[in-house]
């Protein structure tokens, strides 16, 4: 028997469809079916000024935002010859990071849910709200920030936000000690989990598959290590693996990775304490977009005089390894915006991880892949 | 306690309102008013009435119950905005629903949609009409009271089962099979944990299995057979960690996943029925009924409506327990929950039997003292 799940469907954590061939209860077959929020993303950015495509890539997926911003600012400085200054760097990855734990948090409230715990749901919702009064403090929005530059940032922390950071982080770390208790200290959690969706690494490899899942088969690979981009190499980590390749390797990987990002987010902010300075390169093309750019800080490049370029980037985006090609012919428009989404590869790979296993499976193995579809139909 | 039952009351009160207005008819209608079959039929209405007013008053209040501890489990604070601390949210909710439109997808089948909640609501309110709530509040006298619960309370699977084929929905119908598997595996256990009840108790009669837990209450020496009920009964209750018939993560809404309006609200208050039912059979048979703490002083132990006072309180408890199991636990899986069922809780719950034997046996429950119909 066929079963739609999807697209309206409890378990898709967004708008898409999984198609399940099931006998009694265990899945013979399945069938991703993306595509229901296609929103023409890379062609819009065509029409838009650089910055302008700031806002659309908030909207690509939408609980991680900040990811995306970085993804795209960076491609585009590639493409544009644009250097920033380093303290905005430094607040960029704070930025990634900081969006790092909040969706994971998020991933976290979904994932236990689709076990039917609803109180670690409204803790994991709790918390991210911490996180996103963070983001509000300087950015002015909770989800869609429209907060990166190209050449920088759009304004400096405010003031007292370093105190207001720290104390968010220490109430969050000793938050994840109680998720653990709540998860991994029960034994239903680990009946349920272990053993469940294993996709072994070379199957990962051969599909395509990247980031927590991937790790957790036990292969130590992360874009912030293997080819560094941004201030990653002057920060101090350690990438989060474990071996068994299931849901619960997923969720020991995640948890492991917001002690991480805790731990990146604190170095940086000792950074922003001690090196005070711009936020915005200094002299920007006007036509870059010349109402951000600070008066009298505008450059009168004009845009036929501008050298051509091509902009690639690649991320290690909560969900995996994103990366953007942006092609620069010299207009004031991106010539061609175009992405690489790791859930659309990880969902892709759904026959490998779901064959075998029962109905009340699919919950906890999709929701352990972290299915953002925003970014997955962009 | 007076020997007075419920439907003595309500006879008496219909006798009362009949006798008036009988008083100032003509003779012919006087004496058709007051005669004796007319009024023992309008007492039985309007024992079910109060019957029907009180469980309802009391499901909602217990809907409201576990909001609230749900909501304190949870970091938040629950229904708060209709009524004090949110008394009334649950019926401003019940009239939403009763005000919706009620109506059936074309392709299903019109007769097991209609009639499947609604035997589901009837069979879960009828058992009202059997349990004791205090000494002598109760429907009548009857031997076998406690089978007879049971017995309505298992009639549940087949009106999810006719409900959820009838939908004509995939999940629907995965939904019904699924939850008349789990409570057709659960029946076992939890009635092999009665019969330690019964055992130990020597009395299927709801009444008399708190009056033998006068000295003191059964959950102390039949712990183990506490323990099997509560899990039976959660299954039976089809709440977390067994909701997997509607586990909305997979299944949408189970067998329910149709219903809309009324008919989902029929569901919804059967529901609770039923847990208020299991709630109320784990006080009777384990935790005393309305028998009171040794350490109420005996001056409020004669204090009138006490015993329901207790009564109520305990049942509350109980749900309490289940509603942090709720806030507690994840779902667990269908083969799980099936091999939990049969290879584990029979087991176990054949053990409690064996020990409520043996407590028999040794005409004495030391250290927890001995019962009234054990002698001394």
């Amino acid at each position: 028997m066929w079963i739609n799940m999807g697209p309206q469907h409890p378990m898709t954590h967004g708008l898409w469809n999984l198609r399940v061939k099931i006998d009694g209860e265990v899945i013979l077959d399945c069938d991703p079916e993306m595509g229901y929020l296609h929103r023409g993303i890379e062609k819009i950015s065509e029409d838009r000024h650089y910055n302008e495509v700031v806002t659309l890539m908030d909207r690509t997926c939408y609980v991680a935002g900040f990811a995306w911003e970085h993804l795209y600012i960076l491609a585009s400085e590639d493409a544009l010859h644009i250097v920033p200054p380093e303290r905005a760097e430094y607040i960029r990855v704070m930025c990634e990071e900081f969006q790092r734990i909040g969706s994971h948090l998020m991933w976290y409230a979904a994932f236990v849910q689709d076990l039917g715990l609803m109180t670690p749901f409204l803790y994991g919702m709790r918390d991210r709200d911490i996180v996103l009064d963070l983001f509000q403090s300087y950015s002015g929005a909770r989800m869609t920030y429209e907060y990166m530059r190209v050449g920088g940032v759009r304004n400096d922390m405010p003031p007292g936000f370093s105190a207001h950071a720290r104390r968010a982080l220490d109430w969050l770390s000793d938050r994840f000690v109680e998720y653990d208790r709540l998860c991994l200290g029960s034994e239903i959690f680990r009946k349920r989990c272990d053993g469940l969706g294993v996709l072994k690494a070379s199957d990962c490899v051969a599909t395509g598959v990247t980031g927590p899942m991937l790790r957790s088969a036990g292969m130590r690979r992360d874009v912030r290590r293997d080819r560094p981009y941004s201030v990653y190499p002057q920060l101090d980590f350690e990438v989060a693996v474990a071996d068994g390749a299931d849901v619960t390797g997923r969720y020991l990987v995640r948890m492991e990775e917001m002690r991480q990002s805790i731990r990146i987010i604190r170095q940086i902010l000792d950074w922003l304490d001690h090196h005070p300075g711009p936020v915005l390169a200094d002299r920007l093309p006007r036509w870059l977009g010349a109402p951000y750019a600070p008066v009298g800080k505008e450059d009168y490049v004009l845009k036929r005089n501008y050298p051509k370029g091509v902009g690639l980037s690649s991320i290690e985006e909560p969900h995996g390894e994103a990366q953007a090609y942006v092609v620069n012919e010299g207009s004031e428009h991106p010539y061609r915006v175009k992405f690489r989404s790791p859930v659309f590869a990880n969902i892709s790979a759904a026959r490998h991880y779901l064959i075998g296993y029962r109905v009340a499976d699919i919950p906890p193995i999709m929701g352990s892949v972290d299915v953002c579809v925003g970014e997955v139909d962009r | 306690m007076s020997s007075a039952t419920l439907y003595s009351v309500s006879y008496f009160l219909v006798n009362y309102v009949l006798t008036h207005i009988g008083s100032v008819l003509p003779a012919p209608l006087n004496a058709w008013i007051t005669n004796g079959d007319l009024v023992t039929g309008l007492a039985v209405l309007v024992f079910g009435a109060i019957l029907l007013g009180a469980s309802m008053i009391n499901t909602i209040v217990l809907i409201w119950w576990e909001r609230k501890l749900l909501g304190r489990f949870m970091d938040r604070r629950g229904a708060m905005h209709v009524g004090y601390a949110g008394l009334l949210q649950n019926f401003a909710d019940g009239f939403k629903l009763f005000r919706k439109n009620t109506f059936r997808p074309r392709e299903a089948d019109w007769l097991g949609f209609f009639s499947g909640p609604t035997a589901y609501l009837v069979t879960s309110f009828v058992i009202f009409g059997i349990l004791p709530i205090s000494s002598g509040w109760n429907s009548g006298v009857l031997p076998l009271s406690l089978l007879l619960a049971l017995a309505i309370f298992s009639f549940a699977p087949l009106f999810i089962f006719v409900s959820a084929w009838s939908s004509n929905n995939k999940y629907s119908l995965m939904g019904g099979m699924r939850s008349a598997a789990q409570m057709i595996a659960y029946e076992v256990p939890l009635l092999l944990a009665v019969v330690a009840v019964v055992i130990v108790s020597g009395s299927f009669d709801l009444t008399t299995i708190v009056y033998e837990q006068q000295n003191y209450w059964f959950w102390g020496p039949l712990f183990l057979a506490l323990v099997v009920f509560v899990a039976g009964m959660l299954a039976e209750m089809e709440r977390i960690p067994f909701d997997l018939p509607e586990a909305e993560a997979e299944l949408v809404e189970g067998w329910n996943t149709e219903y809309g309006g009324m008919l989902f609200a029929f569901f919804m208050l059967a529901d609770y029925l039923r847990a208020l039912v299991g709630s109320i059979l784990v006080v009777l048979l384990f935790l005393g009924g309305w028998t009171m703490p040794t350490w109420v002083p005996s001056a409020a132990t004669s204090f009138p409506l006490a015993g329901i006072f207790w009564f109520m309180v305990k049942t509350y408890l109980v749900f309490g327990l289940f509603v942090w199991i709720r806030a507690s636990l994840p779902r667990v899986r269908t083969d799980q929950l099936l091999r939990v069922g049969w290879n584990r809780m029979i087991p176990l719950s054949l053990c409690a039997v064996f020990l409520a034997a043996a407590l028999v046996l040794a005409k004495c429950v030391w250290p927890f003292g001995c019962l009234p119909s054990m002698g001394v």
